[in-house]
């Protein structure tokens, strides 16, 4: 049975949290501090975990850092700030994915699906990026045979873009396609995670050969033998 | 101290010292030209006249001599009387000053042919005689005088004086004698002192300039320096003050403009606290009532998924529990964007953006469906723009919404057009419309036209306000016009590029 780890300080709604993940078929773990959530992570392993930014103890953005340390287990950030920069905070520290509240429920669960189904590729296609060949049974890629860790939302990215290497992606079908996103919703988290995904991969993230920007539109696979 | 050209129209109009120079150089100028001119004229005739008595004794005493000497001569044809003549014209005595002194002698026409005798001495043209001066001393029985040019066959020319007078040979007749007195001698000293008179003039002139120019700038430093101080402050740099010294009336200036300065800071930062605080408390409000909204949110969904085991009253109570929620939901987002506007905490997001598509994305999100209710009016190609997509996106969305919710079963026109710089897009619709006169109200916060009938159609009420900020945001204006009956206009123009400022409006609101 998947497991959810729900951490947030507000004891109602954490317990709210838990009727409705688990009238969705989940097993949960409420936590209420932030201090609290690495003793247990490493007991539970949860396969997902909601995180509140606001937390007694260790803020949301700190416990998503320590997690992020030995997991690459999906991270939704709970924020009651929609505001730039508690958002950036926590996805630059390894969050896949946000929800402001009030949230809808059925749109907190959906999400929730698009982060834990696994990615339906054929392992039998070579996928390649750039340079780099994405070895799709680790979910991972590698670079001059070292192995590089990614999340598997980053994964998801990197796939998608790899999958139709002409194709140039807007930032709109980015969302649809990686996170499950009706049209029209924030964009930010595209770039967040473009950003932190080229800091793992590209060599020169500052002149970006794997994953290309087209200006005014979104982002395109780079060219493999382009100087990588 | 900064130097700057300006067009002298400009400099005359804006600067007080510019001007109060300018009239006091130019009314010195006029003084010391009358002053000098009286003074010239008055050195020059003095000068002139002393020449005039010493030339016409010279000349008397010379016309005495030679009729001496003529009286002497024994001649009886014209030779002799020639001899005698050029005897007198080859050596004229210089004058005392040492300038040229030159002699003419004319016959009398009535003189017998024998003793016909015309000449002058050294070369002098005798044209150099005028002609009716000769006719007045042929006339008159004394000594006469006039000013004439002395013209030299060789082409050179003096001024001069001319003094006439006859000599009488007995028995033969009379002869004009004309004796010439250069005035270049005086010239030259008249031509110095009017160089010297000028060179005064002109450094007086400027000397006066000067001295004006600089008290001008010392009493007015203290007043560039309270214009200066009051630019700063109305900047926002309220913590600038006036330098004075001394107790004079400029330092009184300096004193007042400081302690409103003082006061204006306090009252300013007062206010200002106030209204941080005000806007800290809305936003923390807003931010507090989330975590419950959400229990009670995920709380009534819960409820409403099985509201198929109710009553049918309660599950009408459940419907309009989540219908109420949402829109619950939708006050607070719009209150806590309005807080961040009037905390000016909105933070401009700019991408370049396809406008077309972004208008497109928005129509399809707003009204998903073929019933062509919509209708856009585009070009084929992309308009890229430099904005905040998410803002643009919010507006479009709001106007469009607007025009559905009052649209009475018409269509509804979007429109996008484009100038060099700007970028319009309109959205029209033709159902219940406005008053015109409330155009201005509708940016109001929660301003209803009609209570009733617009909180029937939903809204928050702030729709309008936030969509007015975002667009100020982007240094752009949304236009307005409505007609109640005939429908409403409102057009959003904001410029293309990042930084720049609208000078043209590709769609007037105006029908």
């Amino acid at each position: 049975m998947t497991s959810i780890m729900v951490v947030d300080d507000d004891q109602d709604l954490a317990e709210m949290l838990g009727i409705v993940l688990t009238g969705a078929g989940y097993e949960v773990d409420l936590v209420n501090r932030g201090d609290e959530v690495m003793p247990l992570f490493t007991v539970h392993a949860p396969d997902l975990v909601l995180l509140d930014v606001m937390l007694p103890g260790l803020n949301g953005v700190e416990v998503c850092k320590l997690i992020r340390e030995v997991s690459m287990v999906p991270i939704v950030m709970l924020s009651a700030r929609g505001d730039k920069q508690d958002v950036v905070a926590g996805l630059e520290a390894g969050a896949d994915d946000y929800m402001v509240k009030p949230f809808d429920p059925l749109e907190l669960v959906a999400r929730m699906k698009v982060r834990l189904r696994r990615s339906a590729v054929e392992v039998n296609t070579e996928l390649c990026i750039g340079n780099l060949k994405i070895d799709q049974i680790e979910h991972s890629i590698i670079r001059d045979g070292q192995t590089i860790a990614l999340t598997r939302l980053e994964f998801d990215l990197l796939v998608a873009l790899a999958k139709e290497p002409g194709r140039v992606f807007s930032r709109e079908a980015l969302l649809s396609e990686v996170w499950g996103y009706r049209p029209a919703t924030d964009t930010r988290l595209v770039n967040v995670h473009i950003q932190r995904l080229r800091s793992k991969i590209e060599i020169n993230p500052e002149d970006p050969k794997v994953i290309v920007t087209v200006r005014g539109v979104g982002y395109k696979a780079g060219v493999p033998g382009n100087s990588q | 101290m900064k130097f700057q050209l300006k067009p002298p129209l400009k400099a005359w109009r804006s600067s007080l010292v510019f001007r109060v120079t300018g009239t006091i150089v130019a009314l010195s100028l006029i003084l010391i030209w009358l002053l000098g001119s009286a003074l010239f004229s008055r050195v020059s005739s003095g000068i002139f006249d002393e020449k005039l008595t010493l030339s016409i004794l010279d000349a008397q005493s010379t016309a005495r001599n030679t009729q001496i000497q003529l009286t002497y001569s024994k001649y009886q044809d014209k030779a002799a009387l020639t001899l005698v003549f050029d005897d007198i014209l080859a050596l004229p005595p210089r004058t005392f000053e040492g300038t040229a002194k030159e002699i003419a002698v004319f016959s009398f026409p009535n003189i017998n042919d024998t003793f016909k005798f015309d000449g002058t001495s050294n070369l002098l043209d005798p044209k150099s005689i005028p002609e009716n001066f000769r006719e007045i001393t042929r006339k008159a029985n004394e000594t006469r005088w006039e000013r004439a040019n002395l013209i030299y066959l060789d082409g050179s020319i003096e001024p001069g004086i001319v003094v006439g007078q006859d000599l009488i040979i007995a028995g033969v007749g009379k002869y004009e004698f004309y004796v010439v007195f250069s005035l270049s001698q005086q010239e030259k000293t008249m031509t110095l002192i009017f160089n010297y008179l000028l060179l005064a003039g002109i450094v007086l002139t400027f000397l006066i300039g000067l001295t004006t120019y600089f008290a001008m700038r010392r009493l007015i430093a203290p007043i560039q320096d309270a214009a200066r101080v009051a630019e700063e402050l109305t900047k926002g740099n309220l913590d600038l003050r006036m330098d004075f010294q001394g107790e004079d009336e400029i330092a009184s200036l300096g004193y007042s403009f400081n302690e409103m300065a003082v006061s204006l800071q306090q009252q300013i930062s007062r206010l200002e606290n106030l209204s941080k605080l005000q806007q800290r408390f809305v936003s923390d409000v807003s931010h507090e009532l989330r975590t419950p909204l959400t229990t009670i949110r995920m709380a009534s969904q819960v409820i409403f998924a099985t509201k198929d085991t109710f009553e049918p009253t309660v599950a009408r109570s459940a419907e309009l529990l989540i219908s109420q929620i949402e829109r619950f939901e939708s006050l607070l987002t719009d209150l806590l964007e309005v807080s961040r506007f009037d905390a000016q905490a909105a933070i401009m997001e700019i991408e370049e953006t396809d406008l077309v598509a972004l208008v497109k994305e928005t129509i399809d999100y707003v009204h998903p469906s073929q019933d062509r209710i919509v209708i856009l009016h585009a070009p084929n190609t992309p308009i890229m723009v430099d904005v905040d997509p998410r803002r643009i996106k919010r507006i479009i969305r709001n106007l469009i919404s607007n025009a559905l919710d009052h649209r009475e079963n018409q269509r509804v026109d979007v429109q996008i057009a484009e100038s060099e710089n700007e970028v319009s897009v309109g959205v029209r619709d033709y159902g219940s419309g406005f008053n015109y006169t409330d155009r201005k109200m509708l940016f109001e916060r929660f301003w209803r036209a009609d209570s009733s009938r617009a909180r029937s159609t939903g809204g928050t009420g702030l729709g309008l306000s936030i969509s007015l900020e975002d667009a100020k945001l982007h240094q752009g204006e949304i236009e307005v016009w409505g007609e109640r009956g005939r429908g409403a206009h409102f057009v959003l123009t904001i410029p293309k590029y990042a930084g720049g400022s609208i000078e043209s409006r590709p769609i007037s609101a105006q029908l």
